[in-house]
């Protein structure tokens, strides 16, 4: 009991902390109202997109900040790390209608035209596909499209149905889901927005099933070269750049990019903001849309990719510690091989290259990608642990279950195993935490687990630290559990049970 | 029961054993004396395989152990080993480290197994502490438990690779007691032993291991009392006689004294011998210090039970002069010897000198 109520304890303190860390921003006066006073300002842009050229060329002694999302762009702005933030007039009008504290500056820094991408050589889609988008233009469907989705006033979208097949050759859209209002998660975890009804559209017309794959925007150009989908329908500008290795339809939409920065903020009412605020956070980031089952989904997500590698992982580490104990240079070199390359390569690389590059050209589910590689790496590692694990037993346990009649792998099953799991388990437990922590870079292959949860989340709501609070916690929770799990078992294991309990009673 | 045939063994390019034959009988008890790094451990090693022999033949009950096809799990079964740190299983408790090998080799239901390990462990006296774990017991207590778990699958032979040198000098009796009761009992043992008192009166036949080879090998009696060959003769009279080579000036003293100390405990020389001992060590080592040639000086020490004579024998070379001569400096030194020598001599051959002093005991 004592133990829970110590763990309730760290967990308030932690969260409150962070909450109360989040709090308390600091206020200033815009400092800058033209693109003038933003010379030597701190500019936030998107990894992969134009923005950051633009800065380059429109203020080039700007201080240029890469982002992976938008959300993450928007949280430094609020924070006061950033002073404006370059992005597409469709988000900041979006941004804008979330945070009244913002202000989008006249001025435009471009004048872009989003389009859709298509895998250079397959030009029966994009033909096809460009003449469903001149149908749609003069049809007026786009127009009525725009009203709906690219709207200043702050209520919800209206939403309309498109029934599209359902059998036949899926046809497969990449997406950036974090891209309101081109693309996100509704309540229902569908892919929606502009972009999303563009792209039932087209499947509706081109009489295909429609399946989208959310994955990181600069994830998004090389999972098309690949072949991992047909399609990016998710807000993405054309540019001389991106025409090198995709091909452009005609443009949908014309969008340009504008700056975003903060404004006169209204001071913080009182004392009670900090309670209404975590109030409003709740409603906002779970009860809104029931959003809190995108979280729970990508709980489940990490839980079942964090405990298959860990399965994995650990078999194939035990099969690469034996071959890198055997005496064969045939078998421990390759082991050697394999664990310093797995161990030397970044996981998220190894995750991409599996993905991208191995699987290329398989249909197969990013989860299971996610496993092999999280599995690959921590395999590597549980080799090497293992290893050590059996080399500190002294050489007499061995020659002693020998030369009582025991074969070499009786000895190994009944002497060694035995006290080695018990000798590594400090440092297994380690690993199995610091590899629940890894997955969180699942988001880069499409697949949607707490992190990605959080940021489909952020994405929607602006509210930078409360998922992220909320998501700490449960990542902790997991290990927590895991290794209570791996606690309850070395205590069932204990071969000093039998004896404590006896002497105890 | 166990024939050995022209064994040898090399590891890399350092032979050990140089060709071994040598037969050892059911309900023999067998010790195996030497110096250190003979390949005693070795031999014994290679009798159950644990180290591979490089040529030779090994047989048990006539069926070839280097055979190809030959089943040494099996043949392990039947011929146990005690070694030097116990080996025992830290994640076992004593009962365990018992029934393991004979419920998983030989299929002994769980109750049975638990009922002879504990007949087993009272046979050792460790009956009491059959719940505790290894590092729970003391040298001695793990040493009986390791000889009891040998005991659980009933081997015909034991192999003891020096039981007793990981332990603290007062748990050795303990397990040399165990050992005795088996040896009463008719059980056929190879024991690599540095007890010397144990080996000879628990053994039936003594090998003494020297030069990588069974140097001699004979009854106890025959190689104690009455050695033969002259390296088993240097090596038993080591035994009784102490020995020390002075190679510098600055020789450590109070070494020399505490194993002149032991030798005395050994030999049981108390108060007067003891103290007349160590003086004229120490006086003679005072007269010769300025004069160490560079072979040295041996100091040799022999007690004989028989008539009680204490000598102290230093040998220099030709240069050495008598310390003790008339015309030598010093003559408080040389007082304090004749006062408790019974007899000084000196001599010299060609290329030694010899100081013998016959030391009073009373």
């Amino acid at each position: 009991m004592m133990k829970i109520g110590r763990f309730a304890l760290l967990l308030l303190t932690l969260s409150l902390g962070m909450l109360g860390l989040a709090g308390c921003k600091n206020e200033t006066v815009p400092l800058i109202q033209t693109m003038t006073d933003a010379q030597h300002a701190r500019i936030g842009v998107m990894t992969g997109t134009t923005s950051g050229q633009l800065v380059a060329q429109r203020l080039p002694e700007a201080q240029v900040q890469n982002f992976d999302s938008i959300t993450d762009a928007f949280a430094a702005l609020k924070s006061g790390q950033l002073d404006g933030v370059v992005i597409a007039y469709s988000t900041a009008i979006l941004v804008r209608r979330n945070n009244p504290e913002f202000v989008i500056l006249d001025e435009k820094l471009s004048d872009e035209q989003n389009a859709i991408a298509v895998r250079k050589g397959n030009d029966e889609l994009l033909k096809a596909v460009d003449q469903i988008i001149s149908d749609l233009k003069a049809e007026g469907v786009l127009a009525s499209m725009a009203k709906r989705w690219f709207k200043t006033d702050p209520g919800p979208y209206e939403e309309i149905d498109i029934p599209v097949p359902t059998t036949g050759k899926p046809l497969r859209i990449g997406v950036n889901a974090t891209r309101e209002p081109f693309n996100f998660v509704d309540k229902n975890g569908r892919i929606t927005g502009h972009d999303g009804d563009l792209a039932r559209l087209i499947a509706q017309r081109l009489n295909r099933p429609i399946e989208f794959q959310d994955m990181k925007f600069m994830a998004l150009i090389p999972a098309l070269q690949a072949g991992k989908v047909d399609l990016l329908v998710t807000g993405m500008f054309e540019s001389e750049e991106r025409r090198k290795f995709v091909n452009f339809t005609q443009p949908y939409y014309a969008n340009s990019q504008v700056m975003i920065v903060k404004g006169a903020e209204a001071a913080p009412s009182g004392e009670s903001s900090f309670w209404s605020g975590l109030q409003q956070s709740i409603e906002s980031n779970l009860l809104t849309e029931s959003r809190y089952l995108i979280l729970w989904d990508g709980l489940k997500t990490t839980f079942v990719i964090s405990a298959l590698s860990i399965l994995f992982g650990t078999l194939l580490g035990g099969a690469v510690c034996f071959m890198r104990m055997a005496r064969s240079p045939l078998l421990s070199i390759p082991a050697r091989i394999f664990i310093a390359v797995l161990r030397g390569v970044p996981v998220v690389v190894l995750l991409m290259l599996i993905f991208y590059v191995v699987f290329a050209s398989v249909n197969i589910s990013p989860v299971f990608v996610a496993v092999v590689a999280f599995g690959l790496n921590f395999a590597a590692y549980a080799a090497e642990i293992f290893r050590t694990g059996i080399e500190s037993i002294e050489r007499g346990q061995t020659e002693a279950g020998l030369s009582m009649g025991f074969s070499r792998t009786a000895t190994f099953r009944l002497v060694i195993l035995p006290q080695m799991v018990r000798r590594i388990l400090p440092v297994y437990k380690g690993e199995v935490i610091s590899i629940v922590k890894m997955t969180s870079i699942v988001g880069y292959i499409a697949v949607m687990d707490l992190t990605k949860a959080s940021d489909i989340i952020r994405a929607r709501t602006f509210d930078a630290f409360f998922p992220l609070v909320l998501v700490a916690i449960l990542y902790f929770l997991i290990s927590y559990l895991l290794i209570a799990v791996m606690d309850w078992g070395e205590r069932r294991t204990d071969p000093r049970r039998k004896l404590q309990k006896e002497s105890a009673s | 029961m166990i024939r050995v045939e022209n064994l040898t063994k090399a590891f890399g390019q350092q032979t050990v054993l140089k060709g071994i034959t040598a037969e050892i009988h059911a309900g023999e008890v067998v010790s195996i004396i030497g110096p250190s790094g003979t390949g005693k451990s070795t031999f014994l090693r290679c009798l159950n395989l644990l180290d591979q022999p490089t040529g030779g033949k090994i047989f048990v009950d006539g069926k070839d152990l280097l055979a190809r096809g030959t089943d040494v799990a099996t043949v392990r079964q039947r011929m146990n080993m005690v070694f030097q740190s116990f080996n025992l299983f830290p994640h076992l408790s004593a009962l365990d480290n018992l029934t393991l090998a004979p419920m998983h080799l030989k299929k002994v239901p769980r109750e049975t197994a638990e009922q002879e390990a504990i007949e087993l462990l009272r046979l050792v006296g460790m009956a009491e502490k059959r719940d505790h774990f290894p590092d729970q017991l003391s040298g001695g207590q793990r040493q009986r438990v390791a000889i009891a778990r040998c005991l659980a699958m009933k081997p015909e032979v034991i192999l003891f690779d020096e039981p007793t040198s990981a332990l603290d000098p007062t748990m050795v009796g303990e397990v040399l007691s165990v050992i005795r009761r088996l040896a009463s009992q008719g059980m056929t043992m190879v024991i690599v032993t540095h007890e010397m008192d144990f080996a000879r009166d628990v053994s039936n036949r003594v090998f003494y291991m020297d030069e990588g080879g069974i140097y001699e090998e004979g009854t106890p009696q025959q190689i104690f009392d009455a050695p033969q060959r002259p390296r088993t003769i240097a090596f038993i009279n080591r035994l009784r006689n102490y020995e020390r080579r002075i190679l510098s000036p600055d020789f450590d003293l109070y070494a020399i004294h505490s194993e002149i100390e032991a030798f005395c405990d050994k030999h049981l020389l108390f108060h007067t011998a003891r103290h007349n001992l160590l003086l004229a060590v120490e006086e003679v080592l005072e007269l010769s210090r300025p004069r160490l040639g560079k072979d040295g000086l041996l100091i040799t020490v022999t007690h004989s039970e028989k008539t009680g004579d204490l000598s102290a024998t230093f040998t220099g070379d030709a240069a050495y002069p008598n310390v003790l001569d008339q015309d030598a400096p010093d003559a408080l030194a040389k007082n304090i010897i004749r006062s408790i020598a019974r007899d000084i001599t000196f001599a010299a051959t060609g290329t030694e000198t010899k100081l013998a002093l016959l030391l009073k005991t009373a």
